[in-house]
């Protein structure tokens, strides 16, 4: 019984119950839902209980491309649901798998309509196409009572009420005016009548016809309730309280877990965004894409079967879509000439889901942004999200011209915090990033994106003139190191309590592949540090660039995609 | 709501604070709950706290079957099992320069564990005591240790750190201020703050709950601190503000039953003490305001 | 300075300090310790209030009390706009009464809920006080949604809130202190926000801000600023 009503699809909400910045609160068989319309249009109809510690997100804010809980201001993202941000670790990208429980959603006929497992299309209205919404009126009574006294309901004399498959009830005038009431089973004993008037109306006759009918509705109300009342309440229903997943059970350890899914992805959109960059608007071929957070890439799979990270360009609450940007390397691999010779709208990628190391600290008093060329990307989906929460930031963007700037419409977004720094030689970059880097403080964070060199030079200053490591944040997009793979070493696996042999010329991770062990890799030349590993004992050669050098001397961390041991032995933390 | 009374008895085998022992004076006959159970207290003619149960009605104060009764801490404690120990001790309690001040009591629509994970949390601090105890964006709980003794039998998180937009009176910006935090019983915990006045020593705020039924509380409020330049009322108001602000998030948390299972919600590091707390409930066996996780 | 008596958690002293704060009225505050001192039914504070309640004001020697007064009082002495309290409409001054006795039976009803739920009022019948409530809850909730499609955002007409807003409002937003929930009043949970993105709103212990509106800008800094 409870099975069927759950398959159903109900009216949950008028479109008007939804405006803006708002968070609606209602109940569907038990179990209250947190409804909120994005600044996109986007009806989130959610589970209302925050999974962190359960509290209510009717409570919560509508920032229009996120919803922010009350207790501890965990973020969750527009369509996706998925924590976006945990403010009590803002160093961390939070787990992926973190969202809240969502329930199917659609909006039709000037309403909003849900159901737990609902699927397919909200039913069709033949006659109400040019209907009246008219005011909701809630009451304390089962469903069933409701539907069977409406059947009574009446406005003039010659109404007649019919039952309809679906539970609800259409009340018809002679004159073919005609009253259709949908049932909202709020709770066992607690409902909502939803009418439609299958007329439109406006102005004066408008209010008139509402008002008519929210009086003869709640006059009707009351004779529902005391027969209500005069009989025995049923048990309330038990909605069931799902379990979150088991990888989020216990405390997330430091460090990214395995990406493996693969998405499908179409290009609905390819611009030349700047001399020698193209944008690609990627959107799901079916479903939505997971949650995002500023900084993530995504590993795309190319015609010619390379694999090559990119950034996601997005803002908060962009979720409908992944956009990055590609810069034609002549002297590259091979996989930007791919994209920028074959990939054309229309076609269908493969993508990883997006992963996040490079994550974005939104504890910070003000935050100084350092991008150089293509290295832009991920720090515009940082801008876009501290622009949108009103954070303090400044952004500046080294680039060899006006031709070179991408992206102009986000930039645009923050103009006020944007300095673009046009061709600049190597000597003058430097000199105009010891004035950008002139102050370290107390809650000051510095986010560097770029080419290699430039990228060395930054951090170098910085370091310089007084930045910690831990206010330096950087994601180099290739390793410039020249990699060294002559040495032959072993490695003991501490938790599986295995030993294998790393020969020169094959890489740490090749081995633990070659031997059955999984660990996720993106970049695989040590610039990405999805490979990472701890060390429990021996001397590691690092010879990625992801590692700050603190993390290098403390020796605890290997990138296994290029680094190796510098003693016989290394014992690995996994 | 269940209307049938307590049948956890690990839960019944311990002490409650029930009423502010000043609150007594003068007042005749008073009456609450614990644990569904209808009770009456009352000093009786020998100036003595009595502390009795009743079915409705609580007629004259009895001169037998009463309920074992403690004074601490400015509380009156009774019990309506049979407790192992004595009421806990806060040995600060007694240090002669410390004002002790009953801040509150006050009555909460949530579960007794759910009112005391609120308690050990900090990384609320910027969202719902914004300015006073937090403010953003200085929203980091940074690591911290927990532990868990036998012997006494209790939670201890140390070493606990928050930045505070005015961590005290006399300062001009914020500072990280140091906690210790103490789980002695499920119900109650005590809370050690950094002096302003005194590196060495610490002011003590302590939570004393009294469960009506599984999802309605009495939450009683006692501070001793160091303090010497405000008066009680500015104290009292202090605080009575800080749990007014908790108060709305405890109503608006669901389930009110405080889920021991671990996958019912998500925890994070900064939930380490949370984490501890729920395990050493179930460890107790305690079924009273909690969701027990199905074996 | 105008000396205002009061107690953080009171929803009625909070009425008053929301009006002083919309009308940046610079004012001194003389905490009362209600709970536990029960300081307003001390013999001391019944010669500035033989009533024993508060919020009470003084306004350079003119002492007066009851939340709904001091509003009328100060918007009709200090709001230079005329718009909180127009004193010159009488149609609208009519509505507003009529809405601050509502917002009197509110207080009447889901205050003290509210106090037999939090601070252990024995002598109130909380059923019958929720129920009460919900009734005037229902009443409101109706004419706020007329309010709306009309499109007037206020309890009263006009562009501009009135004091008859202020007055409804502290009740309704702690309601589910008192047990009384408002998932079933989306008109009334709408005004709610509105309310709280007036300038000048201020919070109270126990009631939460409202996030930016659609149309507010996002600060950014300028470099080298
Ligand atoms: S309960 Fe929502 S963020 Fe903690
Ligand atoms: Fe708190």
């Amino acid at each position: 019984m409870m099975s069927d009503l759950q398959s159903n699809w109900y009216p949950i909400a008028s479109s008007s119950d939804l405006p803006r910045r708002h968070v609606y609160q209602t109940q569907l068989l038990g179990r209250e839902f947190a409804v909120w319309r994005a600044d996109d249009g986007y009806v989130n109809v959610w589970e209302n209980r925050c999974l962190h510690r359960g509290v209510r997100l009717s409570i919560g804010i509508n920032n229009g491309t996120d919803l922010k809980c009350q207790y501890h201001g965990w973020r969750y993202a527009n369509r996706t649901a998925g924590c976006t941000y945990i403010p009590a670790h803002p160093a961390d990208a939070p787990a992926r798998t973190i969202c809240n429980n969502t329930y199917p959603a659609q909006e039709a006929h000037g309403l909003v309509w849900a159901g737990e497992t609902a699927v397919g299309a909200v039913p069709e209205l033949p006659g109400f196409e040019d209907a009246t919404v008219l005011r909701a009126i809630p009451l304390n009574a089962p469903m069933d009572l409701a539907a069977r006294m409406l059947l009574g309901y009446s406005w003039e004399d010659g109404c007649k009420g019919q039952a309809n498959a679906d539970g609800s009830v259409t009340v018809t005038a002679a004159d073919g005016t005609a009253v259709r009431v949908f049932l909202q089973p709020m709770d066992s004993n607690h409902s909502v009548m939803r009418g439609l008037i299958n007329r439109p109306a406006s102005g004066k006759e408008r209010a008139a016809l509402l008002r008519r009918h929210s009086w003869l509705m709640q006059e009707l109300r009351d004779r529902i309730e005391s027969r209500a009342a005069a009989q025995d309440a049923p048990a309330p229903y038990q909605p069931v309280i799902a379990k979150v997943s088991d990888d989020l059970v216990d405390i997330p350890a430091l460090g990214a877990a395995a990406l493996r899914a693969e998405l499908r992805v179409q290009v609905a959109r390819r611009e030349l965004t700047a001399e020698g960059i193209v944008s690609l608007r990627l959107e799901p071929v079916t479903g939505k894409l997971p949650t995002f957070q500023p900084g993530a890439h995504i590993d795309v799979h190319l015609p010619n079967g390379q694999v090559r990270q990119y950034s996601i360009t997005n803002g908060p609450g962009e979720t409908g879509h992944y956009t990055i940007g590609v810069k034609r390397e002549p002297d590259g691999r091979g996989g930007s000439i791919a994209i920028h010779d074959t990939v054309q709208e229309g076609d269908v990628l493969a993508i990883s889901a997006p992963r996040n190391n490079f994550p974005l600290r939104r504890d910070s008093t003000h935050t100084i942004f350092v991008a150089g060329g293509i290295g832009v990307t991920p720090l515009i989906s940082m801008a876009r999200a501290m622009n949108a929460q009103g954070l303090s930031f400044e952004f500046h963007y080294f680039v060899q011209s006006d031709d070179h700037v991408a992206f102009r419409q986000h930039l645009g977004e923050f103009e006020r915090a944007l300095v673009i720094h046009k061709g600049l030689s190597p000597d003058a970059t430097g000199a105009t990033l010891k004035e950008v880097l002139a102050e370290p403080g107390f809650a000051r964070h510095v986010y560097i994106c770029g080419p290699g060199r430039m990228l060395e030079a930054a951090r170098d200053i910085a370091a310089a003139q007084g930045w910690t490591d831990e206010t330096v944040h950087f994601e180099y997009f290739a390793n410039t190191v020249e990699v060294d793979d002559s040495t032959a070493f072993e490695i003991d696996l501490a938790r599986s309590a295995l030993t294998l042999q790393v020969p020169a010329g094959k890489t740490i991770l090749e081995v633990l592949r070659d031997n059955g062990i999984d660990i996720p890799s993106s970049c695989e030349q040590g610039a990405c540090g999805t490979c990472r590993c701890g060390v429990i004992k021996g001397d590691v050669i690092h010879q990625d660039v992801c590692l700050t050098n603190a993390e290098k001397a403390e020796g605890k961390s290997i990138i296994t995609c290029v680094s190796r041991a510098a003693s016989e032995r290394l014992i690995l933390d996994i | 709501m269940s209307t049938s009374k307590c049948d956890d008895q690990v839960t019944l085998d311990h002490w409650y604070a029930i009423a502010p022992i000043a609150e007594i004076e003068g007042a005749g006959i008073q009456q609450t709950t614990l644990l569904e159970q209808p009770i009456a207290y009352a000093r009786n003619s020998a100036r003595d706290v009595v502390v009795w149960t009743h079915e409705g009605v609580p007629g004259d104060v009895p001169d037998r079957n009463c309920l074992p009764v403690r004074e601490r801490y400015g509380y009156v404690w009774t019990t309506l099992g049979a407790p192992e120990h004595d009421v806990f001790p806060i040995p600060e309690y007694a240090e002669a320069d410390r004002r002790n001040i009953h801040a509150a009591t006050f009555g909460v629509n949530v579960s007794a564990p759910r009112v005391i994970e609120n308690f050990l949390d900090m990384g609320h601090f910027p969202f719902v005591h914004t300015d006073i105890l937090g403010a953003e964006p200085h929203t980091e709980v940074k690591e911290y240790f927990v532990e868990v003794s036998e012997d006494p039998d209790e939670i201890v998180a140390s070493n606990c750190k928050f930045w505070q937009p005015m961590a005290a009176a006399a300062s001009t910006g914020g500072a990280d201020v140091d906690y210790i935090y103490r789980v002695p019983h499920p119900y109650c915990s005590v809370l050690y703050k950094s002096s302003p006045l005194d590196e060495s020593r610490k002011d003590v705020i302590a939570i004393f709950v009294q469960p009506l039924s599984q999802e309605q509380v009495r939450a009683h409020m006692l501070l001793s601190l160091l303090d010497d330049t405000n008066n009680d009322t500015d104290i009292r108001l202090f605080q009575q503000t800080i749990f007014g602000q908790d108060k709305p998030i405890l109503e608006n948390q669901y389930p009110k039953r405080l889920p021991l299972d671990p996958r019912a919600e998500t925890p994070i590091r900064a939930d380490k003490s949370a984490i501890a707390y729920r395990r050493w409930l179930s460890e107790k066996g305690i079924t009273y305001g909690v969701i027990p996780s199905a074996a | 300075m105008l000396k205002l008596y009061d107690y953080e958690l009171s929803g009625n002293c909070y009425k008053v300090r929301l009006l002083l704060s919309f009308l940046a009225i610079p004012y001194e505050q003389e905490m009362i310790d209600f709970y536990p001192g029960k300081q307003h039914k001390s013999p001391e504070f019944r010669q500035i209030n033989p009533l024993g309640q508060l919020p009470v004001i003084d306004d350079n020697g003119l002492v007066l009390r009851d939340a709904q007064a001091l509003l009328v009082y100060l918007a009709s002495k200090y709001d230079e706009s005329g718009k909180w309290y127009p004193r010159d409409n009488p149609d609208l001054l009519g509505q507003i009464s009529q809405w601050l006795a509502f917002a009197d039976a509110i207080t009447g009803t889901a205050s003290a809920a509210r106090l037999h739920d939090a601070l252990f009022y024995a002598h109130i019948d909380v059923v019958k006080a929720r129920a009460a409530a919900h009734e005037l809850f229902r009443t409101l909730d109706e004419h706020l949604f007329f309010a709306e499609e009309g499109g007037q955002d206020w309890i009263c007409p006009g562009d501009h809130p009135t004091i008859a807003d202020i007055a409804c409002f502290p009740y309704i937003i702690l309601s589910e202190e008192g047990g009384i929930a408002r998932i079933d009043y989306p008109a009334i949970r709408r005004w709610c926000d509105r309310f709280k993105r007036i300038p000048g709103f201020v919070v109270m212990s126990g009631v939460f801000p409202a996030g930016p509106a659609a149309d507010d800008r996002a600060k950014v800094a300028v470099p080298g600023q």
